[in-house]
């Protein structure tokens, strides 16, 4: 039976069978911890727990899937020139947003896990917390870190964001929608903007376009970063 | 389809080339976002012909990242030993990134 398993149109079927089934059930109860990604990991997780399958076996079919993350980037790309008309008279004070959110993201993180001791590799994972998971996998494999903690964290951050984003941003008086929405994007990536869109369709592309500017910047800078604070690398 | 989808792949690869011969520290695939963006601004292509591919890989973004999802089962006990710090760390950085570009936004918008 483990050798079935190791197949890697397993890996593949789970996969897809998965976020198929978080999505329905995220459809019939309009719920935010429901969210089909973390459905779908929670599910196979389990699945292979129960059936001891190793990870790197469901990987063999697995390893297929996450090899669009590389296309679905330069695809970010084309989203980015399609909604930056939308942006246009705004454009310096939104760089701006992005820029220093971005950066206090990155230095934030960096030196909070500094105070409470965490080992470097983690502090390596988790600098590029805030932008989407497929370009921040790609920084945590050039800076050292582990990319699995690194998607998990991210995943957790989106969902965070998307959940409580708004709420936290109107207690602290923020009332424009255009500020809701980059902020959504900058911090928490397209989790987050997903949550944008429901607040209105501005906000959700200035989110989109946010999310897309701080995963340039936090890839251009967070190398150089974690060199600063930690050294070199491990 | 398949053009936009040549164009893609062409713009990764092209993107994955630069890297690999100039040892910079960026990733491959960032600077083919980079560099396809450039290429529609410069209308070098169009963006009729790259869209069918695009929209269809944004649509699954969030289903091709499952996979490192699930790897992270390899390292519950790392996380497990610093849930606390790493969610302290995390939510507070989220929080203080969230308030400051929302608020450079609130202030400065025309």
């Amino acid at each position: 039976m483990q050798e079935f398993f190791q197949l890697p149109v397993f890996g593949v079927f789970i996969s897809i069978i998965a976020f198929a089934g978080g999505r329905e059930l995220r459809k019939k109860f309009n719920y935010v911890l429901l969210n089909p990604v973390l459905l779908a990991i929670l599910f196979i997780i389990s699945f292979l727990l129960i059936f001891n399958i190793d990870f790197e076996d469901y990987n063999r079919g697995g390893k297929f899937i996450s090899f669009f993350l590389g296309p679905s980037v330069v695809a970010l790309g084309v989203f980015f020139y399609e909604k930056y008309e939308e942006v246009k008279q705004n454009l310096k004070v939104f760089l701006l947003s992005v820029a220093v959110g971005g950066i206090s993201g990155i230095l934030t993180v960096i030196i909070f896990l500094l105070l409470l001791k965490v080992p470097d590799f983690i502090i390596e994972s988790l600098a590029s917390k805030s932008v989407t998971t497929p370009i921040a996998i790609e920084i945590t494999k050039l800076t050292g870190g582990i990319p699995e903690i690194t998607a998990g964290i991210v995943i957790a951050v989106g969902i965070f964001g998307n959940a409580f984003g708004p709420f936290i941003l109107k207690k602290l008086g923020i009332k424009s929608k255009i500020a809701i929405g980059t902020a959504l994007g900058t911090a928490a990536h397209g989790i987050g903007t997903a949550r944008a869109f429901e607040e209105s369709k501005l906000a959700g592309v200035y989110s989109g376009l946010a999310m897309c500017v701080n995963g340039i910047i936090t890839a251009l800078l967070t190398p150089y970063l974690l060199q600063l604070f930690l050294g070199s690398f491990t | 389809m398949l053009k936009a989808l040549a164009y893609i792949f062409g713009f990764l690869l092209l993107g994955e080339l630069i890297t690999y011969f100039f040892e910079i520290p960026i990733a491959g695939n960032i600077l083919g976002m980079f560099l396809i963006f450039l290429a529609l601004r410069l209308k070098l292509i169009k963006l009729q012909d790259v869209k069918p591919a695009s929209d269809k890989l944004i649509k699954y973004l969030v289903l091709f990242f499952i996979p490192y999802g699930v790897g992270l089962m390899v390292y519950f006990e790392i996380i497990a030993a610093y849930w606390m710090p790493i969610s302290v760390a995390v939510i507070a950085s989220t929080v203080i990134t969230l308030y400051i570009s929302a608020i450079i936004i609130e202030k400065l918008e025309k």
